[in-house]
Formats: C-alpha cells, sequence, structure tokens
C-alpha cells in the first residue's frame, strides 16, 4: 500500500475546541450538486461537504487514504480493491458503505441523462470502470486498460444513495441540491455541514460532530464550531473587510502586499507566501494549416502561417518577452518566470532541465536571422519581403495587463501586433470553432497529475490551441508527444513515468507551441489567532481545515 | 380615459414582446453560448458539451427556441438557469426584494431632498447659497458611483461606525425585530446615498431650472399684480406648473428602480441583481438575462403608464384634450 499518513514539516500542537473562521468568497455557489458543478465557486463548497476515497496530500504531493481505509491492486494492475473506512456516517447519521460507491458511480457518473464533467476522468479508450460492491465495506473497480492517475482520481467525492436514488429514479437529478435546496439536506461525510445560505450574502458551515477523523493525539476532530463564507465580490471590499478583521483570511494579489505587510503586527496577522501557483498564462499562435472546409480558404493567412510554424520565430518571441518586469510590474516581484508547462508546485513530476529562455533582444534577433528575418527602420520583414504584423486577442481581465505588456515587447523587434480584448466566450469561438485567430494571450489551470493535460497537448485534443483535433500528428514532436501521453498513462512504475514526462516538458520548452510568461506566488493572508495552520503551494492554507483551531 | 389606459396597455404588450425577441437575438447573435467555459476544461470531452447544449435545447433553430420560452412565459413558467440548474425565479426573488429596498430608499431620498432643494435654489437664484449649491451639484454629478462608494468605505473602515458592505451583520439571526430593521438601515446608509447623490444633484437642477421658467410666465406676473400673497403665487399656481415635466421624469426612474444599482451593488457587496445580471450575461446564461429584461420592460412601461395617468391628474390641460 502506497503513502501512508501525512508526513510534514509543522508538528502538531494542543488545540482548544470553539470559535468560528471566518472566509472570503468571490461569488455564490451556482448548485450543492456535486456532480453538476462545473466552477469553483461551486465547489468550494461541495469541496468542504462531500469526500472521496482519496485525497492529495498537501505537502508530499502523493495520494493518501482519505474515506478509503486502505486499498490492493492485481498485479496486471486492473483491479483495484478499496476497503473503506469503517464507522463513517453521512450528516444525517446513515451509514456511509460501497452502496453508496457504487451508486455515485454507476447510476451519477457514468448515467448518460447527466451531464457530469467527471465521466471524461473515468472513462479510458471511451470505456468506463467496472465498479462492483464485495460487501458493505469493500469495493472493487475493474478498468478496462492499464490507467495510471486511476487512485489520484479516486478522490471523486462520493454522494449519498439513500437521498438521492429518490430524486434520481423521478428524473430530478440535475435539478436537486440547486441552491434553492434547504441546507441542511445536502447530505455529506465532510468535517463541516451546510446549516444556512442567504444569497449574495454568506453560507455558514458547523462542525460535523459525527466526523470520522481524529487528530494524532486522538481528539475528535474538527475543533471549530462555524466556519463562515462571506460572498464580497469586490476585491478591494474583501481586503478593507479583513483589514478590518471581518474577515480571518484573504487572497493576495502581488499589488496587495506592500500594503499589507507594514500592518501585520498592528492587526495581528500574517502573510504567507506558499510558492508559485498553478494557473499559467502563455501566447500561443495559430498553428492550424487546414483550410476552412466551407470557404476553401485557409484558416490561417499562409504568410504569417510561414512565422507562425517556424520554431526559430517563437523562440524569439520566448526570448523577447521580459518576464522579470513582468513580475515586477504585474505581481509586485512575487512570481516565477515559467518555460516548461508544469508549474515548480507540482512537485515530483516537475522537471526542472528544461531549456529556458532569459530576456535577451541579441539571441531573439539570431533566431530571426537564422530564419531570413530582416529588421528595416524598426520593422521586421520576413524573407520574402512582407512586414510582420499580426493580431494578438485575450480575454477582458488581468490579462489584458499581461498582453500589454507582451506586445510591446515585441515590438521591440520591429514586430507590429494589433491587441484585441474580447469577451471570453468569444475567445473560445475563435479557438474552437471558427479558428480566425493569429496568436492569443491565455491561460489554463494546472495541476499535480500532467496526464490530465492530454487535452492540450495530444494532437487529437480540442484544447491543442495551436493546431487542435489533428487526425495525425502534424508534426514529428507532436507525434512523440501523443506516444508519450499513450505510454504514460498506461505506466505503473512512477519513476519511469516520470522519465516520459520529463521528455514532455523539455519537447515542450524546446517546440514552444506555446510559451509561457510567468506564475504568481500563491499569496496570503492569514490572522494570528489560528493555530495547526500549515499552509503549502498545493493545498493553500485551509487543506487542513479539521485541524485549525482558535488560540487563547 | 379607460379606452386610452386600454391603448396604452397594448402597444405596452407589443413592445414588450419586440424586447424580449431583440435580446434573445442579440444573446444569441455574439458568439459563443454558455457552455463554451466547459470546453476549454482540459478533462471534459467535447461529447459531453454536445450532451450539454442538447439537453438544454441549444441546437435547436433560434426561433423554435424563442418560441417555446415565449410559451413557457405565458404559462407563468420563466425557465432554467444554465448556470445554478434551478428556475430562474428561485434565483431572481430574494435578490429582487434586496435590489428594491435599496433602489426605493434611494429613490425616496432623491426626491424628497431634490425637489424642495431645487424649489429653495429656484427662490434664491443667483445668491451665494444657489451657486454653493450649484458647484456641489455639478461635484456630486460628475463623480462616478462606484468610486464614491469605495471613498465612502474606506472612510467608515477608519471611522468604524458603519458597516463595510454588506445588507446584514452576521449576528443579525439573533437579534429582535426592531433591532433587524435597524441593522439593514445601517448597511443600506452608503449604498443610499452613493446611489442618491448623482441623480439628486441633476434632479435638483431640473426643478430649479423649470421653477425659474414658470416664475417668468405671464400668469405669474398676473398673479403677482393682482396682489395675491406671494407663498400663494408659488406654492398654487407656479410649482403645480413646474411640476409636470418632473412628473414624466418620475415614469422613467420608476424602471430604473431593478437597474440602475449594479456597480454600487458589487462595490458594497449588496446581495441584489447586479452581480447576479452582471455575470449572467457574460455567461450567456440566456433565460436569467431574459427573465431580469422582462422585468426591467414591464417596469419601465408600468412606469410611463404611471406617469401618464398621473399627468391626467395634475394636469387638467391634458385631460380636456383627451376628452375632445
Amino acid at each position: 500500500m502506497p503513502a501512508g499518513a501525512a508526513q510534514n514539516r509543522y508538528g502538531g500542537q494542543i488545540a482548544l475546541y470553539g470559535g468560528q473562521l471566518v472566509l472570503p468568497a468571490t461569488s455564490d455557489p451556482k448548485t450543492f450538486n456535486e456532480i453538476v458543478a462545473s466552477e469553483t465557486s461551486s465547489s468550494a463548497v461541495t469541496n468542504m461537504l462531500f469526500e472521496g476515497l482519496t485525497t492529495t496530500d498537501a505537502f508530499t504531493l502523493k495520494v493518501i487514504p482519505n474515506l478509503a481505509a486502505s486499498w490492493q491492486v492485481s498485479p496486471d494492475g486492473l483491479t483495484w480493491t478499496f476497503h473503506l473506512r469503517p464507522g463513517v456516517v453521512w450528516f444525517d447519521g446513515k451509514p456511509f458503505g460501497a452502496d453508496d460507491v457504487v451508486f455515485t458511480f454507476n447510476d451519477l457518473i457514468y448515467n448518460p441523462d447527466i451531464p457530469s464533467s467527471s465521466r471524461d476522468v473515468f472513462t479510458v479508450d471511451g470505456k468506463p470502470f467496472k465498479v462492483q460492491k464485495v460487501d458493505d465495506l469493500t469495493v472493487r473497480f475493474i478498468l478496462p486498460v492499464k490507467f495510471a492517475p486511476f487512485l489520484r482520481g479516486m478522490s471523486q467525492p462520493i454522494l449519498p444513495k439513500h437521498k438521492l436514488e429518490g430524486p434520481l429514479k423521478a428524473g430530478k437529478f440535475s435539478f436537486t441540491w440547486g441552491i434553492d435546496a434547504p441546507p441542511k439536506d445536502v447530505v455529506g461525510t465532510g468535517s463541516f455541514y451546510l446549516d444556512q445560505y442567504a444569497p449574495g450574502e454568506r453560507l455558514v458551515f458547523r462542525r460535523n460532530p459525527h466526523y470520522w477523523k481524529r487528530s494524532d493525539s486522538g481528539d475528535v476532530l474538527p475543533y471549530l464550531d462555524k466556519v463562515v463564507f462571506l460572498i464580497i465580490p469586490d476585491a478591494d471590499g474583501r481586503l478593507l473587510k479583513f483589514l478590518d478583521g471581518q474577515l480571518d483570511y484573504a487572497d493576495l494579489r502581488g499589488g496587495d502586499f506592500p500594503l499589507l505587510k507594514p500592518l501585520e503586527t498592528k492587526r495581528k496577522f500574517h502573510i504567507y507566501d506558499a510558492g508559485p501557483a498553478f494557473g499559467s498564462n502563455f501566447i500561443a499562435f495559430n498553428q492550424n494549416a487546414r483550410a476552412n472546409p466551407k470557404t476553401g480558404k485557409a484558416f490561417v493567412d499562409p504568410v504569417k502561417s510561414s512565422w507562425f510554424t517556424d520554431v526559430n520565430f517563437r523562440r524569439a518571441v520566448a526570448h523577447a518577452i521580459d518576464r522579470p518586469k513582468m513580475i515586477e510590474i504585474l505581481a509586485n516581484g512575487l512570481g516565477t518566470p515559467q518555460y516548461g508547462p508544469m508549474s515548480p508546485s507540482s512537485g515530483f513530476f516537475y522537471n526542472p532541465h528544461t531549456p529556458s529562455y532569459d530576456y535577451d533582444l541579441d539571441k531573439a534577433r539570431q533566431y530571426l536571422a537564422v530564419s531570413g528575418f530582416k529588421e528595416r527602420d524598426g520593422r521586421l520583414y520576413d524573407s520574402k519581403g512582407d512586414p510582420v504584423e499580426f493580431n494578438l486577442y485575450t480575454n477582458a481581465g488581468e490579462r489584458t495587463q499581461i498582453a500589454a505588456m507582451v506586445r510591446a515587447d515585441l515590438e521591440h523587434l520591429g514586430m507590429k501586433v494589433n491587441l484585441l480584448t474580447l469577451e471570453f466566450n468569444a475567445l473560445v469561438a475563435k479557438l474552437m470553432s471558427s479558428y480566425d485567430w493569429d496568436a492569443i494571450i491565455l491561460g489554463l489551470t494546472g495541476g499535480v497529475e500532467p496526464h490530465f493535460g492530454k487535452n492540450v497537448w495530444h494532437s487529437s485534443g480540442q484544447l491543442h490551441l495551436w493546431d487542435p483535433k489533428q487526425d495525425a500528428p502534424a508534426t514529428a514532436w507532436e507525434k512523440r508527444l501523443d506516444d508519450i501521453f499513450n505510454q504514460g498513462v498506461q505506466e505503473l512504475d512512477e519513476d519511469k513515468r516520470k522519465v516520459l514526462y520529463d521528455e514532455f516538458q523539455t519537447i515542450a520548452a524546446e517546440q514552444l507551441p506555446v510559451v509561457y510568461t510567468y506564475l504568481d506566488d500563491n499569496l496570503f493572508a492569514v490572522r494570528d489567532r489560528f493555530g495547526n495552520l500549515k499552509p503549502s503551494a498545493y493545498g493553500g492554507a485551509l487543506h487542513n481545515l479539521e485541524e485549525i483551531y482558535v488560540k487563547q | 380615459m379607460r379606452l386610452y389606459i386600454l391603448k396604452r396597455l397594448g402597444i405596452a404588450l407589443l413592445l414588450l414582446l419586440a424586447m424580449t425577441l431583440m435580446t434573445f437575438l442579440l444573446m444569441r447573435a455574439t458568439p459563443g453560448n454558455f457552455f463554451d467555459a466547459l470546453k476549454m476544461n482540459p478533462q471534459i470531452s467535447p461529447e459531453t458539451v454536445a450532451r450539454y447544449e442538447h439537453l438544454y435545447g441549444l441546437d435547436k433553430p433560434l426561433l423554435m427556441q424563442y418560441g417555446h420560452w415565449l410559451a413557457n412565459i405565458l404559462r407563468g413558467e420563466f425557465g432554467y438557469s444554465f448556470y445554478y440548474n434551478v428556475p430562474v425565479t428561485h434565483i431572481l426573488v430574494g435578490r429582487l426584494g434586496n435590489t428594491f429596498i435599496l433602489s426605493l430608499t434611494s429613490f425616496l431620498l432623491t426626491w424628497l431632498v431634490a425637489i424642495p432643494l431645487g424649489v429653495w435654489a429656484a427662490l434664491r437664484r443667483n445668491r451665494l447659497a444657489d451657486r454653493l449649491l450649484s458647484f456641489s451639484s455639478f461635484a456630486a454629478f460628475s463623480t462616478p458611483g462606484f468610486f464614491l462608494a469605495m471613498l465612502l468605505l474606506y472612510a467608515a473602515s477608519q471611522w468604524g461606525v458603519l458597516p463595510l458592505g454588506g445588507m446584514r451583520s452576521p449576528t443579525y439571526d439573533d437579534m429582535t425585530a426592531l433591532g433587524k430593521i435597524l441593522d439593514v438601515g445601517a448597511h443600506l446608509i452608503i449604498p443610499t446615498v452613493v446611489l442618491s447623490l448623482a441623480s439628486m444633484a441633476s434632479l435638483q437642477r431640473l426643478m430649479r431650472a423649470n421653477l425659474l421658467s414658470v416664475l417668468r410666465k405671464q400668469y405669474v406676473i398676473a398673479a403677482r399684480a393682482k396682489g395675491l400673497p406671494e407663498g400663494q403665487v408659488i406654492y398654487r399656481h407656479a410649482l403645480r406648473n413646474a411640476f409636470n415635466p418632473m412628473v414624466t421624469l418620475l415614469g422613467y426612474e420608476f424602471s430604473g428602480l431593478l437597474s440602475g444599482a449594479a456597480l454600487v451593488e458589487i462595490v458594497c457587496s449588496w446581495p441584489g441583481l447586479g452581480v447576479l445580471m452582471l455575470t449572467a450575461v457574460r455567461a450567456k446564461d440566456v433565460y436569467v438575462v431574459m427573465a431580469s429584461m422582462l422585468m426591467g420592460g414591464v417596469l419601465l412601461l408600468l412606469g410611463n403608464l404611471l406617469a401618464d395617468i398621473l399627468l391626467l391628474w395634475v394636469d387638467p390641460r391634458i385631460r380636456y384634450g383627451k376628452h375632445d
């Protein structure tokens, strides 16, 4: 059995019961129905209420037991047997067991009538897992093929059969546990239950007296009586309320740091920098060489296409982006330049030895010269004499600042860049269906498991932004990436997987289908009166909410 | 008069229909739909997105979708929100009330202060008080509401008496009935002041100008000439006529009751329609947008109708004109 209990650099402390923690929420949850939920404001709530068979250790990033106490895997890697934790009960006192796990997968996730985003994670080569009950506390999963991210995927929250079977049979499951549901009807196994929801105002969670987890010293968890989410849409409003003492926690932007740092002692809080965040921002060029089937014309002007598909052009761009300046101005110095596809915070699978591109206009010009680009009177011309000019799209919001700085940097090379800001939906339409774009500044969320980026890196993926949904890989390096992702998902030896995904990160950084900018630091402030705070880059400040207590 | 109102109602219904159709087509003519955000998630397949689109009927012809919506409206159903998976009415009702409270207080404050202030300024035309008032009116008029709201919130955080946004204190549930009212009242102060200030300024200027122009009329001179006391000249004769254009304005302001507060609501984290609508439009949650359009439209038309009826009542000239 892999990894046991969490080992981390913080010791346990003797804690006190009672008190409350008040957290900010940027917007209302859209639903309490975990299966239907598809964005962060809802999952922030459902993550409090529901738990999966496994979870990820916030420090080692390894998969550790949660609702399952242990598991075995057959030698061929296809049959996984989970032994559920005995004595776990739902908020309403009904026992948790194998029936709930089987119900969650077979009746909800794999149900063709329920649109669920989880289904795709649990479908390998178009085939679902077979999920069977062995006895009340044992569940067996039979996989169609080997699937390396399986255990991590088992963090899928389990829902109660006894509450949801009725609505499911009545055909109303998708509309069950909407935000109009009575809060106490939403039954999970988490450390806090939902007690009250006032739309646009707040969510109140109370201590789950039946919670199964014990502290190292045997205390019944959680310690806090109450967790409150105050819904405050405006970022400055959240900051004001934090400074005023009404909030106990605040997410910070780089620019907030100099404002808050001097107040730490006086206002009794502490700012934590948990290292690089996971979300990336990058510039991508449209390398789609295909023609629009309706008009017969190429999606991308062939002149521009010849630049975008030229790796020297993209490397020149990578060298021309002044990442340190960007970090200084946009993140107040609290960020990390990014060159490869994974965040340094992803731990085991992160490859620190990918090629990097320092800010160096001479190197950039050398790359351009190799491909016959010439600078004349401050303008850049390609080998055929066409001036280099293209449209750079991005969506409104913080990304426009990044886009403006990228544009200014590229103009140093003599490129003319027209910056266009679109609504997010319009941008997606360009990327996914009309393909009429030149360059784009965009971000994607990242994580620990490289395979979950398959849709971006496999040439058949619809998020393979620069040339999506290819029938066969257009280039040799894309072919190699396809092979890596196909092999990596079947490889159960972690070290062998690491070799594969290291190569993927090297190829991505060499070929630069997307040119990364920088990663913000994960910054947050928490009031001093809380004990057992163990912040990590992966889990933030509150991953061990059940252990956090109020100091005397 | 009854015929007149009926005719107005008929036109109003047609207008509403046109308005909803326009909104629907505009929402759908712009690229993308609600499920685009899902397409950007590396862990969601195109088949799943297609399944969603089918479930919500987004793959049907446009006019058919609109017809379906309209038929449901006639049956009193406003449709489901894509975002929340619950009936639109369940999301809107509570917030509608909150926005209404805020709008009503600022509406009352605006009118109760601006009208007397306008009259007062007109009677002191070009004196120091009038000059000061018009200066501060222009200042209030040109300060963006959200900025003023932030300033006031910051001041409140330093001062420590007024709450920093929101609608109710965390301890609200344990308060007495009177305490609850006072609590909401305290939370109302900043957003109400911000919302009222700009419209108060313009309304005050309008009232002043109206009264001044009326005071120059022949019948006012005649009234003065025949020796009526100044109070009667102004309050009995001039003011009633100066008030007519304001009644029309009142009708328009009525429609703003639900829509005028969005930015201030966001800055003051007031749990009203503002944030909800903004997210709905941006995320293309079509039926939420349609329902709010419908409500806004109904209010606008109701307001106009109300203004017309009020005008009939305050201005005999219109009444007699119609009866000819």
